[in-house]
């Protein structure tokens, strides 16, 4: 199923004059929101940038109905409304919006429970891999080695993989994708939509601020992040997990295109040793034999 | 009528208020409403979706999803369930959201206690929810009803939390009077609140607000706190036309107390002891009366200035706490009246049990105290004598 430029633009979630940083990836990860589901939205955006970007009130650059919530509210507050909507006979696509530290830390049993009771809405984390939206302190999905504001000798302990944890809860439908690769996550979230029940989407969102590039590498960051196996593209969907065509060169080791290239570009690893870099390395290798063994 | 507790009468009015999402999480000793509920749901008695959340927090963050999604909502919590809420409260309230709530109330650890004390509750006070008070299962059923409206009113448009004593009048059962469906639909019309979160017309809610219009905000759910009073009492003359139950044409509940020197003022459960009490003073000559606080926020000072201003002495009697500072509903009395001789007792905390001896002795040397023009300070008050402090290190109360 392929995905055409065409097919994409019929929708506009985000207005003119956001309160966004200069090349933030959630800016274009709200845009690819609304291009992937369209109009009958109802957002719920728990505490982080997303909050801020929107603008101050009354003026709101969202163009869906959004929701602001505390952070541990978002997946039950959905739980309210996609209920309330049903019976009310509406059929709107319910959408929790929320970053990693709402997600991997403060929100994580909030979030368990809804997958757990098999909610009917799109859980969408925004993982820029910190509480960026605070200054950037490191979060449960800050990755090893990694400079933050609360880890400035660099992180000492391993990204949290909330998305097997997730595969874990049995969920219908799982993905992960970057905004580095637009047609890939619309077409996941396009494919969410048609599922009922818990629906879990994890976007990459290289923050430039926090990972330290220049703002106008967004993308390139969120590809090569992809490229080199980092991050993997994967969908589990009713039990099968698949490795999207972006990330299948990574199966195989002697295929993927050094670690090094997506770390370089930024400067939160800047100080990384040579050790370090290793057990970086191990960790990607590490995550992809779990992704072999799961696809069996 | 019918013999019901606290907890099944609290269910019935949900059922009869015809909410359509309940979130629920089960916490001693509000349980056994959401045990009914859920029994109804399964029977087929109930229309409800229900949504059996991981933990209270999510039980106020689910309610608020289905009530800002334009349907009824309700849940109910106690002790360190609310405590666990209590982000969620201000949101909810701050959002001008209708939603219902009912307090069975309890201690608050540590250490751990599972019986009855209103601190719980009182320490919603400053959240901007509409806060009334049970005496009995009856009103527990009638104050939940009344709630849906009340907070649905445009008058008001903020959350309502009912409370009621826990055990005492979650499990006790007493003859209540139900009213039918046919009289709740006509007290109680389809869902109203103020904006809808929907994707025909879509809002923006809670984002950032400049901080003059937070505090417009903030000033517009004071001044919604002051006009449900009048709310209040309308609701109230309407329910009892409709179901004829009970008078709430006021907020507050005077017993013997018009002709009376002296009054007593409290709420909750034990009023019933304290009438009984009063009843066998007054054979005794003692000029004494009660006065019931029923409703917290909002804080009636016309009715309560009225009601007790020409009073010689006043004594209230706190079930709760504010540290260092005595019973909340002593400083809150405190604070309207600015009476001479007015003194606070606090007890029954953490389920200490007090019953009509207890008042009399309490009542009786309050009187004696405010003819030697002496009544004021703060007492605390053990049944059956002890209440010597002796400060150590760390500092405890030795009987």
């Amino acid at each position: 199923m392929s995905l055409s430029l065409r097919d994409m633009l019929k929708s506009n979630s985000l207005l003119s004059g956001t309160s966004a940083c200069p090349g933030c990836p959630e800016n274009m990860a709200m845009r690819m929101v609304g291009m992937a589901l369209g109009n009958d939205v109802a957002l719920i955006v728990i505490a982080g940038c997303s909050s801020v970007i929107q603008g101050l009130a009354p003026k709101n650059s969202y163009n869906f109905p959004v929701l602001n919530i505390a952070f541990a509210a978002g997946p039950p507050a959905a739980s309210g409304m996609w209920r309330a909507y049903r019976q009310r006979n509406k059929n709107t696509t319910v959408v929790v919006w929320a970053g990693d530290g709402g997600t991997a830390d403060i929100g994580f049993a909030s979030l368990s429970g809804a997958a757990e009771r098999n909610e009917n809405f799109i859980y969408i984390c925004v993982d820029n891999e910190a509480y960026m939206n605070s200054g950037g302190q490191r979060s449960g999905s800050t990755p090893f080695g990694a400079y933050t504001s609360t880890t400035p000798e660099g992180k000492k302990e391993n990204k949290k993989e909330i998305m097997f944890i997730m595969m874990d809860h049995n969920i219908p439908y799982l993905a992960t994708a970057s905004v580095g690769y637009p047609h890939d996550f619309v077409n996941k979230l396009r494919k969410a939509k048609q599922i009922f029940g818990f629906k879990y989407v994890q976007v990459l969102t290289p923050d430039p601020y926090g990972w330290m590039f220049d703002p106008s590498k967004t993308v390139e960051v969120g590809k090569l992040a992809v490229q080199t196996c980092y991050w993997p593209l994967i969908e589990y969907d009713n039990g099968k997990l698949t490795v999207s065509p972006e990330s299948l060169h990574c199966l195989d080791r002697s295929t993927r295109r050094p670690l090094k290239d997506f770390l370089q570009i930024q400067g939160r690893f800047k100080r990384i040793t040579e050790e370090e870099y290793k057990a970086l390395e191990n960790y990607v290798d590490s995550m992809w034999e779990k992704i072999k063994k799961l696809m069996k | 009528m019918k013999i019901i507790s606290g907890n099944e009468a609290v269910a019935l009015a949900v059922k009869l208020a015809r909410v359509g999402v309940v979130g629920i999480y089960p916490i001693t000793p509000q349980t056994s409403i959401i045990e009914k509920l859920a029994e109804m749901k399964a029977n087929g008695e109930l229309d409800a979706e229900i949504i059996r959340v991981e933990s209270e927090h999510a039980a106020m963050a689910s309610t608020f999803g289905a009530a800002i999604a334009g349907v009824r909502a309700f849940t109910a919590t106690s002790s360190q369930g609310l405590l666990y809420m209590h982000e969620m409260t201000w949101w909810v309230a701050g959002s001008r959201v209708p939603v219902v709530m009912v307090v069975a109330t309890r201690a608050v650890g540590a250490p751990w206690n599972i019986w009855d004390e209103n601190t719980d509750f009182m320490s919603e006070r400053d959240s901007g929810w509409l806060m009334a008070f049970a005496s009995n299962p009856q009103e527990a059923l009638d104050l939940t009803l009344q709630a849906f409206r009340i907070s649905e009113d445009e008058r008001v448009y903020l959350p309502m939390m009912v409370g009621m004593d826990g055990f005492i009048l979650s499990h006790m059962k007493t003859n209540v009077n139900i009213p039918s469906q046919d009289d709740v639909d006509l007290f109680l019309p389809s869902r109203k609140q103020p904006f809808v979160l929907d994707s025909e017309s879509p809002v923006g809610m809670g984002n950032i607000f400049p901080p003059i219009e937070y505090m417009k905000l903030r000033h517009s759910i004071h001044e919604a706190i002051l006009h449900s009073e009048e709310v209040i009492r309308k609701v109230g003359i309407e329910y009892q036309k409709i179901t004829g139950i009970n008078n709430y044409s006021t907020l507050n509940v005077k017993y013997k107390l018009d002709d009376a020197d002296y009054a007593v003022v409290l709420m909750g459960a034990w009023a019933g002891d304290a009438m009984e009490a009063i009843d066998e003073l007054r054979k005794q000559g003692l000029s004494v009366g009660l006065y019931r606080i029923r409703y917290i926020r909002p804080w009636s000072e016309e009715e309560i200035t009225l009601a007790l201003k020409d009073k010689k002495a006043i004594l209230v009697i706190d079930r709760a706490t504010s540290m260092g500072r005595g019973g909340p509903l002593y400083l809150e009395l405190k604070s309207t009246l600015h009476h001479e001789q007015m003194c606070g007792v606090i007890s029954g905390l953490g389920g200490v049990l007090l019953n009509k001896g207890d008042f009399k002795e309490i009542i009786s040397r309050f009187v004696e105290r405010a003819k030697q023009g002496n009544a004021k300070g703060i007492t605390w008050y053990y049944p059956k004598g002890g209440e010597k402090i002796e400060l150590k290190s760390p500092r405890y109360v030795e009987e």
